[in-house]
């Protein structure tokens, strides 16, 4: 057997191997890595160094991003060259490897772009330095709400981990809480990061076990959290927190052509191998649906089946209890829609012990129907009636809405609606995440409040 | 030798096991010894201790009774044998997490028993010879803050205390008041700085979870590597990780020792003397009074040495009779010391509870 990689935590004053340990786990069920779990002492303490250390300049900050951002997407880090790292991260999320590598260069990117980035979302009248000229007639300075920022991430998909890098790029110090699931992208790109500039105590890698991971929250001034809607429910009322909960990403296409929108419609649901917030998981037609959902069903139905690290495979797998448990959540609320596709089951044994989980679409009889807010980890999409009559309001609570309409009166109510948090029109995919364009509302304006100086 | 000079064996003798278990179950199972609750429970055992237990091993065979404490009359758990002016320290209940209280009777044979005991283990690891305690946890109905008051009393030393009403922490938490928890252990962090800051305490005695959270102010942090020679923790599990940021990092000129106790057994164990390169808290018992079996959780057959098991507690004095109490505890079995009756145990921590159910639902 081979040696198991050690994942130490990556703590203030250096990785911490402990004692407490997880074995993760690849799809079949072999080890391949432990990764150290930190108790809350060790979680009060690195907080509390990490509020105590100084940010880089604003300069050095953008330069380590950037030279981390090519290591951790084309090095070696802690010894893994990046072929490996992306194998091993198909091997234990069951993401496709062109997924990962895709993911792997995103983040590469996003990290030399990450200080440019946080422009974006600094107010017109506000400058960044106490020193600027314009603040002797008095104006507004961009200034950090708090020193410490945390993070729940998840582990569905590499990229969650590409949104912190502005905190740090803005002067915050970091922690990340790893997903459990998926921890070889956080501890790469912290290693990474150390690495090339930053600070032991300036970005920190804080696994813990569910009990402690609250307090990895309240010792920072501001956190985000990725979850469900028990994370919304949770935090929701935490002006310290922004929750990073459920995409319900959807599509509304509106007159006679959606032949042409097919390929669209597809992507948009199964990019990503489906795992992704920003996945299509309900589609609302005008008209009737059943022929759009015969037609992106016989699309996804062609997808093959195929092991995450084959360069051909499109769908997630997981190991054969955790895909089945999937399905079984599938099968259970189905609750009277129309199976088109998936209808008997999902899964799709690789006999080494994973499955792949294969392509749902089902059919509702009303655009209000439960089933459009059901968001699985795997290409599942609801396709519901739709009319001028039926208004927004099934529309509503949505990571990124595709409209194909004509109708500005229309996308009018739905860009000014608070709900919907991304509006694409026309021919564009839900999964389109271009720098620039906010992801869920720019991080900036959690972050950064302004502040008023006047120099007489 | 007759029942009582074994059971009253002077206190720096140790019985020999087989002879004092005799002795005890002639003792609690004799119509003019016996307590009221033992011999009416007799009847319904469906063997006769005189007879049947005579090892160790024989222990097991008692039922768990430990939740029929929870509404005997105190009167009826003391040894008729101590006539009617049996000498009665207190009486103790359980902290309350599986419903009503579990309640004990300590008499003063006991305790002075236990007290040698303890001020053996005291001396053995070096605690210092004076000065005042602190006691920062359960004191109330439970017998962690009592034993913090007859240690220190021992010592010529005066026993400071913030209480603690563990019940009250486990409902918060039951009812989703986390917050309400919070604020509460924060309170009791600060009535302890009171006492650290103006008295000469040289002891503190807590709990890991406030132990940790008194680490959390650096101020506190000093005036305990300043004032505080040992810390003696109990009452919750302390994790080998925080163990070692503890002795290394925190606290790294003070001594911190572990007691492993329990109100069914009477009283609490110190931890084991080792070397400070080993990562391991080790529990001897105090046989053949307090002792220990580790038991596979399906079959309740002990389980090997190394491996883990679920921790039965046994408590065989003159004063009171608790055999085959199973904890709700895990532990590591470890060979005994010579001489020690049952197991020891290493690694105690509590028994994994069941998560919520894996979340499906979302892409996360």
């Amino acid at each position: 057997m081979e040696e198991l990689i050690l994942l130490d935590a990556l703590g203030a004053s250096g990785p911490y191997h402990s004692r407490s340990r997880q074995t993760i786990t690849e799809l079949t069920g072999t080890p391949v890595a432990e990764l150290s779990l930190v108790p809350r002492l060790f979680v009060q303490r690195t907080m509390a160094a990490l509020r105590e250390a100084r940010a880089l300049p604003p300069g050095d900050r953008s330069a380590a991003l950037a030279r981390a951002g090519r290591l951790f997407a084309t090095g070696t880090v802690n010894g893994i060259p990046a072929e490996e790292y992306q194998h091993i991260v198909s091997r234990v999320s069951g993401m496709p490897i062109t997924v990962v590598r895709s993911a792997t260069a995103g983040i590469g990117r996003r990290a030399g772009e990450a200080y440019r980035t946080t422009r974006h979302a600094r107010p017109q009248g506000a400058v960044d330095d106490w020193r600027d000229p314009l603040t002797c007639d008095g104006h507004a300075v961009w200034t950090r709400r708090g020193d410490v920022f945390a993070v729940h991430a998840a582990g569905n998909h590499p990229g969650v981990h590409t949104l912190w890098l502005e905190a740090l790029a803005l002067g915050y110090r970091v922690a990340v809480r790893p997903s459990r699931r998926e921890p070889f992208t956080p501890h790469r790109l912290i290693t990474a990061l150390r690495e090339s500039g930053f600070g032991e105590d300036q970005v920190v890698l804080l696994p813990t076990d569910y009990a402690v991971a609250d307090d990895i929250i309240r010792d920072a001034d501001l956190a985000m959290v990725y979850g469900g809607e028990e994370v919304v429910n949770k935090y929701g009322n935490d002006v310290r927190v922004l929750p990073q909960g459920p995409g319900r990403s959807k599509i509304l296409l509106t007159g006679g052509d959606w032949e042409s929108h097919l390929g669209t419609i597809v992507d948009s649901v199964s990019a990503f191998g489906g795992t992704a917030c920003v996945n299509t998981t309900a589609v609302f037609v005008e008209g009737d649906p059943a022929p759009v959902a015969d037609a992106v069903a016989e699309r996804l139905a062609a997808i093959p089946s195929l092991p995450p690290e084959d360069d051909g495979a499109v769908l997630p797998v997981q190991p054969v209890a955790d895909a089945r448990a999937i399905e079984k959540y599938l099968l259970d609320h189905v609750d009277g829609a129309t199976p088109v596709l998936g209808g008997d089951g999902v899964v799709d044994e690789l006999g080494d012990g994973s499955g792949v989980l294969r392509p749902a679409v089902f059919r509702v009889d009303r655009p209000d129907a439960p089933q459009t807010g059901i968001e699985l980890s795997f290409p599942c999409v609801w396709f519901a009636p739709w009319s001028r009559a039926d208004g927004i309001e099934p529309l509503r609570n949505t990571l990124v809405l595709t409209a194909i309409t004509k109708d500005d009166g229309l996308v009018d109510r739905l860009v000014e609606d608070p709900s919907i948090r991304n509006v694409y029109l026309g021919d564009t995919p839900t999964y389109l995440m271009p720098p620039g364009v906010p992801h869920d509302a720019y991080l900036g304006e959690f972050l950064m409040r302004t502040k008023g100086v006047i120099r007489t | 030798m007759a029942t009582e000079q074994i059971l009253d064996c002077p206190l720096d003798q140790v019985p020999e096991g087989p002879e004092f278990l005799e002795a005890a179950m002639r003792w609690h199972f004799s119509p003019e010894t016996g307590s009221p609750y033992w011999l009416e429970r007799a009847k319904t055992l469906g063997f006769d201790p005189r007879e049947d237990v005579r090892t160790f091993d024989d222990l097991r065979r008692f039922p768990n009774v430990a939740n029929e404490l929870r509404d005997v009359r105190v009167e009826d758990l003391i040894p008729r044998g101590y006539g009617p002016d049996a000498d009665v320290v207190g009486v103790f209940e359980s902290g309350g997490t599986t419903g009503p209280p579990k309640r004990v009777v300590v008499l003063r044979d006991w305790l002075e028993r236990l007290m040698h005991r303890t001020e053996q283990d005291l001396q053995a690891r070096g605690y210092p010879e004076s000065g005042h305690w602190l006691s920062l946890g359960p004191t109330g109905p439970h017998v962690f803050g009592e034993l913090v008051r007859w240690q220190a009393a021992r010592r010529g030393g005066i026993r400071f205390t913030v209480d603690m009403d563990p019940r009250w922490v486990k409902r918060c938490i039951a009812e989703g008041r986390a917050d309400e928890a919070e604020r509460y252990a924060e309170h009791l962090i600060d009535q302890s700085a009171y006492i650290l800051e103006t008295q000469d305490v040289r002891v503190l005695v807590t709990t890991p979870p406030l132990l940790t959270r008194l680490a959390r102010r650096n101020a506190l942090v000093d005036l305990v590597n300043a004032k505080i020679a040992a810390i003696s923790w109990g009452g919750a599990h302390m994790d080998p990780d925080t163990r070692y940021l503890l002795r290394t990092e925190v606290f790294p000129g003070v001594k911190l020792y572990g007691t492993y106790g329990s109100t069914m057994i009477l009283g609490g164990l110190a931890e084991r003397v080792t070397s400070p390169d080993e990562d391991i808290v080790v529990f001897d018992t105090f046989s053949p009074y307090i002792t220990f079996s580790v038991v596979d959780q399906e079959t309740g057959g002990v389980v090997r040495y190394g491996d883990r098991g679920q921790v039965v507690m046994h408590h065989v004095s003159k004063s009171f009779l608790l055999p085959n109490n199973l904890e709700r505890d895990l532990a590591t079995r470890v060979a005994p010391p010579p001489g020690q009756m049952g197991d020891s145990v290493a690694d105690v921590g509590p028994l994994p509870t069941f998560d919520n159910e894996p979340v499906i639902e979302g892409v996360y």
